[in-house]
């Protein structure tokens, strides 16, 4: 078997490419990022973070999770009437949301909801909460965003534990 | 020893500029240089984007995102399905069920 013939045959059994490249000589990743992202991904650069920040982001999502055992997951985006319930029913919507914290942060209604889930709450009182959700409005105040989102991420992931 | 000698018939050079020099060497490439300049730092500032971030008290028009991590790495109870989009669990009259207490904090700033 030559080398072609078993490179077309491995070509045609590999269900999905190795990488996002669709063929030889198509662009780098590097020059066309895009291709390895998904449409929420594309959606998350255009928004108000820059991608270091969205990295930094991700990290601190990351390492929560896999610290706590808890599911930690960010909002940020126009909440409506009433606030908490609304914050709530998107708590909801995540699976396992008895074990996962959401922190919901409405920038134009400049509100901030932090929801933890039964088995969540155990591990993240209410009070640590408040405190996290403090020092989240102080950055918030000045206009970080993102560094007030990561040191929220970062109180209620030393406040859990691990597991 | 340097010695400087002058053809009898050669005048010095700063004598010997021509009107048409004299405009182009202190009018004409003064102005270029400052056109070259000024459309630089006009051209700078309109390829700008607006400013991509979150300042209080300005409106905040993004779309709303959500971040989760990856919940295949987290735990293999995940692997099988994403976490978002779990639904809403109803109870037969279609009225949501809590599934439990919740807590939390808000603020405001």
């Amino acid at each position: 078997m030559t080398v072609g013939e078993s490179q077309a045959l491995t070509a045609e059994s590999r269900e999905q490419p190795m990488t996002a490249l669709e063929h030889a000589g198509g662009p780098t990743l590097t020059e066309a990022p895009e291709l390895d992202m998904t449409e929420e991904g594309i959606d998350a650069l255009d928004g108000p973070f820059t991608t270091r920040q969205l990295l930094r982001l991700d990290e601190a999502l990351r390492v929560a999770d896999q610290q706590t055992g808890l599911t930690f997951s960010v909002y940020i985006g126009d909440l409506e009437e009433p606030v908490r319930q609304s914050a709530e029913t998107l708590h909801r919507q995540l699976e396992g949301a008895a074990s996962s914290v959401l922190v919901a942060v409405s920038p134009n209604q400049r509100v901030l909801e932090i929801v933890t889930g039964s088995e969540a709450r155990k591990r993240v009182s209410d009070r640590d909460a408040k405190l996290a959700a403090l020092s989240m409005a102080a950055a918030f105040a000045g206009g970080d965003l993102a560094g007030g989102v990561l040191a929220g991420l970062d109180q209620l992931a030393s406040h859990a534990g691990r597991h | 020893m340097i010695s400087v000698r002058y053809h009898w018939n050669r005048r010095l050079g700063a004598l010997r500029l021509s009107i048409f020099s004299t405009i182009l060497v202190y009018a004409i490439i003064p102005v270029g240089v400052i056109v070259v300049v000024a459309a630089l730092s006009l051209s700078g500032s309109s390829r700008a984007r607006p400013a991509r971030r979150y300042r209080p008290g300005r409106p905040y028009d993004f779309k709303p995102i959500w971040f989760l991590a990856s919940p295949a790495q987290v735990s293999p109870a995940f692997r099988a399905a994403p976490a978002i989009e779990a639904g809403v669990i109803e109870d037969s009259s279609g009225a949501q069920v809590r599934p439990g207490p919740t807590g939390g904090a808000s603020d405001r700033w």
